[in-house]
């Protein structure tokens, strides 16, 4: 059933007392490549980690890690998994060495000299004998980084792994990941920040409310995505909404067909949507004597991960909706 | 074996043991420094005579393990709750769930490091004791004689193993309760008012209390309650058990201690 994938996940249900994290997941994650795991606050990203490595236990669904099933008690399936999972833990007295060492002495054993080859490779070689309370936000990171590396293991879990690095530290990580994708790892890696998981990720897996809403290659995604925006007249915003509702979509089922918003002098209709929709919702509206005053289109992933996990910035609820949309 | 040595490691390198050592220590060196210098002030009283059996040996000898046993104890169960809710705290128990570790295994081992600490830090707390209470009987002018008493020194081995144990459960009461707490300060603090709760409850329970894991600790090493600080300062006297049945009652809560927290840590959900 999985056979070529690292991870796969099939019905993954959690529930947290009434709270729903994850409602029927369902993950396919081949081998070899960096996957990016999106999805806004809140999403399940987090809970789906600690399912992944045994922290917690589902309510329901399957997990195959590495072309066999997983369950809490299968706990030596973990020692061929590295896992980075929320914030970086360390003792803060420890140095960043003797943090490595008391990971080491827990779980697989590790090569000699493996401590000191990855405290180069994260680039704390310098700092490995200060204790870790001294340490920055960036450098418990890049230590937490070195920490899901110490078995050489041939699957990654990286929750959020580029919080609190600098620009050159996400390069450094971003070119390490993807070296380790060439060598036939596999890297999963949770994220909100949209522009690293373009950059990093061959496939992506778009999570919304504890459900996958979309699972393809990046570029695949990029193709395919996008939204169309309509500038035409506030008077005209209703009819061409009910207009472009009708239109043959091709989103997903439970993405709205269209979203507006209306300001001072423009009306702006959203339609999801690559460039090549951009004549046919012209052509739409013209017949119905609808004139646009502009058209624009964007395939960013940014644009398709907002229709896709309904967190426009028009004011969804538990969304930061910013300044300007308070009222 | 890498586990406990990685576990002794860590524990060694942790300020929190050396500082409770240093408690403990220090408070001992002053207070037999303190009656030996104010012994000549209080020549001839009732309380003169008292007080310098302290720092008479071989008296002195059970003065110091009571004073280990007893305040020693509490600082067990802080130090105990410490190591086991700091893993919670600061999430290191996740890291080694994450990377396949035996929950069970990585719980009681935890706990081996701490009873290994637990060792050194009774041996070395005992030690300090005595050359505290060698300074006071110096400065009080009490002949040290009675520090090479044969019998005592025969049986002192023997009394500070059981000592040992029993600190070594008042340790795992509150490695329990932290973990049940998940939290290291909650631990703590629980620990503490567990202790002070058991030792205030002699007032109203007197023939429960002495089968409660303090007391019952204390029991174990067999001291006469000459010795300073041996009933913790619950105000009430307590019949105490025979120290062999004692030494069970200390056994059977420690082990229901180390088995409550390992039973708790591998059914918990780690989401911290």
């Amino acid at each position: 059933m999985t056979n070529g994938l690292a991870l796969a996940v099939r019905g993954l249900r959690k529930r947290y007392g009434s709270v729903t994290a994850l409602d029927g997941l369902d993950l396919s994650v081949p081998n070899g490549v960096v996957y990016g795991f999106l999805g806004p606050n809140g999403a399940g990203k987090t809970t789906t980690m600690r399912l992944l490595t045994g922290l917690i236990r589902p309510d329901a669904g399957t997990i195959e890690l590495l072309g066999a099933p997983f369950r809490s008690r299968d706990r030596r399936r973990l020692f061929d998994v590295g896992a980075l999972i929320e914030t970086p833990s360390f003792y803060p007295y420890l140095s960043g060495r003797e943090n490595l060492r008391a990971l080491a002495a827990v779980g697989a054993p590790i090569a000699p000299g493996r401590i000191d080859a990855l405290l180069e490779l994260v680039g704390l070689a310098g700092r490995a004998g200060d204790a870790v309370s001294t340490y920055s936000l960036g450098m418990k990171q890049r230590l937490g980084i070195a920490g899901a590396l110490l078995s050489d293991p041939r699957l990654l879990l990286l929750d959020e792994p580029a919080n609190g690095l600098d620009p050159a530290g996400i390069v450094a990580m971003r070119d390490t990941l993807k070296q380790l994708a060439a060598s036939g790892k596999t890297v999963f890696v949770s994220s909100h920040i949209l522009g690293e998981v373009r950059q990093l990720a061959d496939v992506v897996g778009i999570i919304a409310a504890g459900r996958l809403v979309r699972e393809a290659p990046i570029e695949t995604l990029l193709a395919d995505g996008g939204v169309v925006r309509v500038r035409l007249s506030p008077a005209d915003l209703e009819r061409a909404r009910s207009i472009l509702a009708r239109l043959p979509q091709a989103v997903a089922a439970d993405a709205p067909a269209t979203a507006a918003s209306e300001g001072d002098d423009d009306a702006w209709v959203s339609v999801p949507g690559g460039r090549e929709r951009a004549s046919e919702i012209n052509r739409a509206l013209a017949e119905a004597g609808i004139y646009a005053s502009g058209i624009e289109t964007d395939s960013s992933l940014e644009s398709l991960f907002l229709e896709l996990t309904g967190t426009s910035p028009a004011g969804n609820e538990g969304t930061f909706r910013g300044l300007g949309s308070s009222s | 074996m890498r586990l406990l040595l990685a576990g002794i490691r860590k524990l060694l390198f942790r300020p929190a043991s050396w500082i409770t050592l240093g408690v403990l220590a220090g408070l001992m060196g002053l207070i037999f420094v303190a009656v030996g210098s104010r012994a000549d002030q209080l020549s001839n009283s009732p309380e003169n005579a008292a007080a310098l059996q302290l720092v008479t040996f071989p008296v002195a000898y059970d003065a110091v393990l009571s004073f280990v046993v007893g305040l020693g104890g509490l600082l067990a169960v802080i130090f105990g709750a410490a190591v086991a809710g700091s893993e919670w705290t600061w999430g290191t128990l996740k890291n080694a769930v994450a990377r396949g570790e035996s929950r069970t295994w990585y719980v009681v081992i935890s706990f081996g490091s701490v009873v290994v600490l637990l060792a050194v830090g009774v041996v070395l707390a005992f030690a300090a004791g005595v050359i505290a209470a060698f300074i006071g009987a110096s400065i009080a002018g009490v002949p040290t004689d009675g520090l090479t008493d044969r019998a005592t020194l025969e049986s002192l081995p023997a009394t500070l193993l059981r000592g040992w144990f029993g600190i070594v459960e008042q340790g795992a009461l509150g490695f329990a309760i932290a973990t049940l707490a998940r939290s290291q300060l909650a631990g703590i603090g629980a620990g503490i008012a567990l202790y002070f709760g058991e030792q205030f409850s002699t007032l109203f329970l007197p023939d429960v209390v002495k089968y409660l894991p303090f007391h019952v600790a204390q029991a174990a090493v067999g001291l006469t309650a000459r010795a300073f600080g041996g009933d913790g300062g619950g105000g009430q006297a307590v019949a105490r058990l025979p120290s062999d049945v004692a030494l069970l009652l200390v056994g059977t809560w420690l082990i229901g201690a180390v088995v409550v927290s390992a039973l708790f840590t591998q059914r918990a959900e780690i989401t911290g």
